[in-house]
């Protein structure tokens, strides 16, 4: 099972300025001190292995939006955030070798503008002939799609739109089975509810797409049904927006959690990868770079068991579980 | 997961409730942290001195009872500073930005403000 990453910010799209880049190259050019490179792919070496993530690449800005490919079958996708657009183009082309169906399933954590904005830029629903399952743990998921294509927010109707499109509420505590996955959810703590899903494979390999949670202060003892959910998993990725100090504080009822909290709850379940997502759109590369090594760091001094890996999620990254 | 035991003491220095827990603070003695916590806000102390001297390392559920201590003490105007925290405990601190809701003090002394 592979994870692809099409979107992994929070609440806004965010895009460079023109100061932004201005800033990595000329960090790249002090770093490199003179160097020189024999071709462009020797720079890119460079760039991607001995520059800081936050110089020579980058954590991108589009929406969440979270591809599990079992590897053949229909396509799986979890949230339609702005990563959506990509994603939808990348697997048209990957149609093009015959091998796999015209069928798209979608797993909404909610119904929020952020996960589901890129929907109307999804090329495969324009097509004739292509399917697209949506499921949700909302009743109110259409209703959600539509509105958003009324005519006072988009030119393109949603009655426009040329494939099959069926909406299937799904329901906490139930196995669903797409293709070679097992899917169930879990109702976490945001406004207008949100839902965390659990995807296994056929090799009983897990991955936790959970993000849109908030773990309420006063409801502590509640978590261990969101530890029992994500046991054992090989790979959670999970909503680590704000520092606990803030989740708890000025941002508490935002419907967000912290890194602190993700690698607390990872620890209990047995969790071999966390994922942080849901990056905060203030953050610059820089902010996110440290909170990524101040979560690995923070792994370290509570870690009482096997070690968790940390990740921290972008745009165009692929991990292999 | 079952509450664990925490070792604690309890003082009363130069108008100060000094609160001192001994071990880890993680999921299995959080509960009995924040218990301890709010039996002493209860008290409307002014001042309130966790002395961390003693804490090995502070899980999320600890750090989340501070603030639930934090806000039990508001009726009684209580200030919580925090006290002698190990390296650990200052990188912890540091991580989740607890170290910029909560004064955070050297020794006994200083927190008290003596």
């Amino acid at each position: 099972m592979q994870i692809r990453f099409w979107g992994t910010r929070g609440s806004l799209p965010v895009a460079p300025h023109a100061s932004t880049i201005t800033d990595k190259i000329a960090d790249a050019l002090v770093h490199a001190n003179g160097k020189s490179f024999t071709d462009k792919e020797a720079a890119a070496a460079y760039a991607r292995d001995e520059l800081s993530f936050a110089v020579g690449q980058g954590y991108g800005g589009a929406t969440s939006c979270v591809e599990v490919d079992a590897g053949k079958g229909a396509f799986v996708v979890c949230d339609m955030g702005s990563g959506l657009r990509e994603f939808g183009l990348d697997t048209l082309r990957r149609l093009s070798d015959g091998h796999r169906p015209k069928e798209w399933h979608f797993f909404l954590s909610h119904l929020h503008w952020d996960h589901i904005m890129g929907f109307p830029f999804f090329v495969p629903a324009f097509v004739e002939g292509a399917k697209v399952i949506i499921h949700a743990g909302h009743a109110d998921a259409e209703e959600a799609l539509r509105r958003q294509q009324e005519e006072i927010s988009f030119p393109v109707p949603f009655h426009w739109l040329k494939a099959d499109i069926e909406f299937r509420t799904l329901e906490t505590g139930q196995d669903y089975k797409i293709g070679e996955l097992t899917v169930s959810l879990i109702q976490q703590e945001h406004s207008h509810a949100s839902y965390g899903y659990r995807f296994c494979d056929a090799d009983g390999k897990v991955a936790i797409y959970s993000t849109d949670a908030e773990y309420k202060i006063e409801n502590m003892d509640t978590e261990s049904a969101m530890v029992d959910f994500i046991a054992e998993a090989d790979l959670v990725i999970a909503d680590t927006m704000y520092s606990l100090a803030d989740s708890v504080s000025m941002k508490e009822d935002w419907g967000h959690s912290s890194n602190i909290v993700a690698v607390d709850l990872c620890h209990q379940a047995g969790a071999k990868r966390l994922a942080l997502f849901h990056h905060e759109p203030t953050y610059s590369d820089a902010d996110i770079e440290r909170m990524h090594g101040e979560t690995i760091r923070y792994e370290e001094l509570t870690r009482n068991g096997a070690e968790l890996k940390v990740l921290c999620s972008y745009d165009g990254l692929c991990v292999e579980i | 997961m079952e509450s664990g035991s925490l070792d604690w003491n309890s003082e009363e220095r130069a108008g100060a409730t000094v609160l001192a827990p001994t071990g880890r603070v993680d999921e299995t003695t959080a509960d009995a942290f924040k218990d301890h916590l709010l039996d002493a806000m209860g008290k409307g102390p002014a001042i309130a001195v966790i002395d961390l001297g003693g804490v090995e390392y502070m899980s999320s559920r600890g750090l989340r009872a501070l603030t639930l201590a934090q806000r039990a003490g508001q009726g009684s105007d209580t200030t919580i500073v925090l006290a002698r925290p190990n390296e650990t405990m200052r990188e912890i601190l540091a991580i989740s930005r607890y170290d910029m809701v909560f004064r955070v003090a050297d020794t006994i002394e200083d927190a008290i403000g003596h």
